[in-house]
């Protein structure tokens, strides 16, 4: 019981933290078409900057800080990179942000070196929130969550009760009518731009005090951010909140439990069999904790491509 | 006559590679065999994405499985279970790559676009995450190694044979792929990239169609991985990494996926590339990263794009009209580079550890640095005035060449009556519509 | 006069109570069409009657609600394009739909490559396909594109993409050959020469063509349909179906020539 509690706490904090740095990405796709290969770096760069600013300044400019400097690396990324070879389509951009990513985490190696980098939350916040079970429950967490909660409220009333949040969510429908009515789209697409690299940069300084802070932060999260995109359904933030709670629990599940498939075959009176065959029959759960995901993705992509709660191919 | 042309520098190519060892001391006579595999390599991967349009983010798996299957069939031969011969085992990685493309291609080919990148990626990732469970096939951690076993009259023991065994199947495989693409499945490979709604509406099973052309292409790309696998005499589970999938997407663009001959260039180069950087620097990846963007970003058909246009232009004579310009950017460039290069390696050194201590042993004062032979001295206003000044002159220059070379490539192609394309604004052809969904 | 010689009563195409609704709206509410083997067959109807829609059921592009699709009397309701293709329909698109960056012989050569078994091949060169190689400047010829032979699909001029585009399906030798708007958004003497050509290529075939301009009707075919609001209204010869009441009514406001 204590297992299953203290895991479902994990794993909603560790989905809420995913979401707030797919979310961007997954407006970003919805909008521009273009999935930004780099946004899980734009989470490292974030993590970055807050360990600089607690090592210089304090915690909290790092907190303001993380997505400011994120939000306005986005803004030089779309107008000056992205924008310039739009026209050479699609794949093209992906590659460049490709190419970007690689250039982020050599610049941040040759700054902070690879090893992993003390990132520390303020002694002040390092407490125990609650305790159940005799397990005491870090506050950090909880205000990890609420971070990422607040985000998604303000993200949500922007997009359902602002004009600018219609005008964007219509644009994921329709770019070409919204700049035929006079928006300025290139403004736009900069702006969702800017916010979905900024969300990352805030999620990066948030969970970078928590979670170890190294040069390999964004490979690790980057592909489970993509996960979380095309199982949730690309374009829909309402998707990508649900698959990253649905991940974020999943994982913080299967690191602790042993079964196999070796097992499961047990109840229909198999196992002797399975356990004589061996390879992938007797891999334990826990082992391949880090294959579920992917798995995960290949059954939404093939039975389901659009996503969770996507509309569309 | 085009054709007549292409195989004469074929040839040429060839005679040139045939001879090389002999010039080669055994560091670069090795360099030059993974050179080999990694243009074979792109080539590979380029007939799934340049020709069909697809662009896959886990080649590294077919790349891995060859790999393996060929060290299976040489430890085979080493415990003597059964005798394979040396020569032949990448037929071994060419059918673990064509079995496996089949079956995990039936799968990817369901989807386009950017889906399909992301069922490739996941198909790579789950490999790369299963594999080091999976001891019996892939080894544990430290993976499998064995040895070249003699066959053939050849002991396949020192470097030079594994050259030229390297180089006969790179240049057997390299044909096939030429001639590929003038089969009718090759064709339909193209009209795949550019409309594949309209190929269903003729009559194709377009799936079975993708599912081919992608199994074909991992079939090559075994083959590389088996050729990789002879060369080392050893792998590990990392050959699955993403690294690789994402090396041979770097390699294929930055040498221009639109040509043929484009992908093998880049890979060549970018593979000698990061041999020579990655001994002299720890940013080689930096650079690397950098090239490749500004490939995207000013040359989107790559090099191969670029020498492709000059081959035409050099014909008509156009030299003349622009030597002088590419001098200036030649020197713009160089400006720049130099400008980067020494911030970058700058940065590097005084942030090292030992630099560090240096400081800590003068009592926390900025003592001088060496680099490049030299020595500069952190604070000191010279030492600021060769990047600011440098990168400032070649930003300067960079617009001013930019012009004239545009100029003098205008005078250039009415002097030569040919088709108007400017550098850096390819026409058409640069479109990879491969990946809108 | 248009009555072809080899038309005859035998139907080739033959939708049978066909619906097609998405979510709630229904779209094509029980269309009963037959088209004779032979025939050159109009569709006409005013916009958002669901001649489109109506095309994509065809094709098999949608999969029908209910009713069935009959191909020479065989049901190809709901069958994947290709197989559709392979049974002797071929459609071309109201768009453009070529390969533009492969030239206009080697878009043609995709089509008849599929027709005569050289789909999958890997063993031969296509330069050793005498066969298909000979069709192809066979076409050329017959769709009037010989000075663009070796030139990118991409470059030709529209109404020249447009016979291209309808060249391809062609080629694939169908039974029935759909046409969705040959002559839209092209001038007057760009309409008297797709029209030559589609009478000319299109001999001997049977032809199901949706067309707006009404003078392109009556000169090129022979029976028309007309669908209003997802039903067929009328279907006759050209004249009784413009002195139709029903008809008259429908295009109220919009004059029939």
């Amino acid at each position: 019981m204590e297992y299953v509690v203290v895991s479902l706490l994990n794993g909603v904090v560790h989905g809420l933290l995913l979401f707030m740095v797919s979310a961007g990405l997954t407006l970003i796709f919805g909008m521009m078409g273009v999935l930004n290969f780099a946004h899980a770096w734009f989470y490292m760069l974030g993590a970055y900057v807050g360990f600089t600013c607690t090592r210089l300044g304090g915690f909290w400019i790092g907190l303001l800080l993380a997505p400011v400097i994120a939000g306005l690396f986005g803004v030089f990324v779309e107008r000056f990179m992205l924008r310039r070879v739009h026209k050479y389509g699609h794949a093209h951009e992906l590659l460049l942000t490709f190419g970007l990513a690689f250039i982020i985490e050599e610049v941040i190696k040759l700054f902070y070196g690879d090893a992993l980098v003390s990132y520390q939350m303020p002694d002040y916040m390092r407490f125990a929130a609650f305790t159940i079970f005799e397990t005491n429950y870090p506050f950090y967490r909880l205000f990890m969550g609420a971070v990422a909660l607040a985000m998604f409220a303000i993200l949500y009333l922007l997009l359902t009760r602002t004009r600018i949040g219609i005008i964007v969510r219509a644009a994921t429908y329709r770019p070409s009518t919204v700049e035929g009515l006079g928006h300025n789209l290139p403004l736009i697409f900069m702006g969702v731009f800017a916010g979905g690299t900024a969300m990352a940069g805030l999620a990066g300084a948030v969970a970078g005090a928590f979670y170890p802070t190294g040069p390999n932060m964004a490979v690790d999260f980057g592909t489970l951010v993509f996960v979380v995109v095309v199982v949730g359904g690309l374009g829909s933030v309402l998707g990508a909140l649900i698959a990253s709670l649905m991940i974020g629990v999943f994982i913080s599940f299967a690191v602790g439990i042993q079964l196999s498939l070796a097992d499961l075959l047990g109840l229909v009176g198999l196992g002797e069999w399975a356990r004589g065959v061996g390879g992938l029959l007797t891999l334990k759960l826990q082992t391949i904790a880090n294959s579920m995901p992917f798995l995960l993705m290949l059954l939404i992509l093939l039975i389901r491509p659009a996503g969770l709660m996507g509309d569309r191919q | 006559m085009r054709l007549k042309r292409s195989f004469l520098f074929a040839l040429l190519a060839l005679a040139i590679l045939a001879a090389l060892p002999m010039f080669l001391s055994g560091n670069l006579l090795n360099a030059a065999i993974k050179m080999m595999i990694a243009a074979l390599f792109a080539l590979a991967f380029t007939l799934a994405m340049g020709q069909a349009g697809m662009l896959s983010f886990g080649h590294a798996a077919y790349y891995g499985l060859g790999a393996f299957a060929a060290l299976h069939l040489m430890r085979a031969a080493e415990q003597q279970l059964f005798f394979f011969p040396t020569p032949l085992i990448p037929l071994g990685g060419a059918l673990a790559g064509f079995v496996f493309g089949l079956i995990f291609g039936w799968f990817a080919t369901q989807r386009s676009g950017v889906y399909f990148s992301m069922v490739t990626l996941a198909l790579a990732e789950l490999l790369f995450t299963i594999a080091p469970t999976l001891s019996t096939i892939f080894g544990d951690e430290s993976g499998i190694s064995t040895i070249r076993g003699a066959s053939w009259g050849f002991t396949f023991g020192p470097d030079i044979e594994v050259y030229y065994l390297t180089l006969i199947w790179v240049a057997i495989c390299a044909f096939l792929m030429w001639a590929f693409t003038r089969t009718p499945l090759g064709r339909l490979a193209l009209a795949l990239r550019e409309n594949e709604h309209r190929v269903r509406f003729l009559g194709f099973n377009t799936h079975v169609a993708r599912t081919l052309i992608f199994a074909i292409s991992c079939l090559f790309t075994g083959v590389a991985g088996a050729l990789v696998a002879i060369a080392n005499e050893a792998a590990n589970y990392t050959i699955f990494a993403a690294q690789g999938s994402a090396n041979v997407v770097l390699q294929t663009f930055i040498g221009g996926a639109g040509t043929f001959f484009g992908p093998a260039l880049g890979a060549a180069v970018m593979t000698f590339f990061a041999r020579v950087t990655s001994d002299l620097t720890r940013s080689w990846l930096l650079y690397q990263g950098l090239i490749f963007v500004l490939v995207m970003l000013f040359a989107p058909t790559g090099l191969g794009g670029l020498v492709e246009m000059h081959a035409r232009k050099l014909r008509s004579g156009a030299w003349r009209h622009l030597a002088g310009p590419y001098v200036l950017c030649a020197v713009a460039a160089l400006l720049l580079i130099a400008g980067v290069v020494f911030t970058v390696e700058s940065i590097h050194v005084v942030l090292t550890d030992a630099y560090t201590a240096a400081r800590r042993s003068a009592g926390g004062a900025w003592v001088p640095y060496k680099l490049f032979g030299f020595s500069f001295h952190p604070m000191v206003p010279t030492t600021w005035a060769i990047p600011v000044l440098s990168l400032a002159a070649g930003a300067a220059l960079l617009p001013i060449a930019r012009r004239i070379t545009m100029a003098a490539w205008k005078r250039a192609t009415e002097a030569g009556g040919d088709d108007a394309v400017a550098p850096g604004a390819p026409g058409p052809t640069a479109r990879n519509e491969g990946a809108t969904a | 006069m248009n009555a072809s010689a080899t038309m005859s009563a035998e139907p080739v195409l033959e939708l049978r109570g066909l619906r097609k609704s998405f979510g709630e709206t229904q779209i094509i509410r029980g269309v009963d069409l037959i088209v004779r083997r032979g025939e050159r067959h109009a569709l006409i109807g005013p916009n958002g009657a669901g001649k489109s829609t109506l095309f994509n059921l065809i094709s098999g592009h949608y999969v029908p609600t209910s009713g069935d699709i009959l191909l020479n009397g065989q049901p190809i309701g709901g069958m994947a394009p290709h197989l559709i293709n392979r049974r002797g329909l071929s459609r071309s698109f109201q768009i453009t739909n070529v390969f533009p960056r492969l030239s206009v012989a080697e878009n043609l050569r995709i089509s008849i490559m599929g027709k005569r078994g050289h789909r999958f091949t890997v063993f031969r060169a296509v330069s050793g396909l005498k066969d298909v190689n000979d069709e192809v400047d066979a076409y050329i010829e017959k769709l009037r594109l010989q000075k663009r032979r070796n030139d990118m699909a991409g470059d030709l001029a529209y109404s020249e993409q447009r016979i291209l585009e309808m060249g391809m399906s062609l080629a694939t030798d169908p039974t029935v050959l759909i046409l969705d708007e040959p002559t839209a958004g092209m001038s007057r003497e760009e309409t008297t020469y797709i029209v030559d050509v589609i009478r000319q290529v299109t001999e001997g075939r049977t032809l199901l063509v949706v067309e707006h301009d009404m003078s392109v009707v009556f000169t090129l075919c022979d029976r028309v349909s007309v669908l209003v609001y997802g039903e067929v209204i009328a279907t006759g010869d050209p004249a009784s179906v413009r002195a139709n009441k029903k008809v008259q009514e429908a295009y109220l406001g919009e004059e029939v020539h």
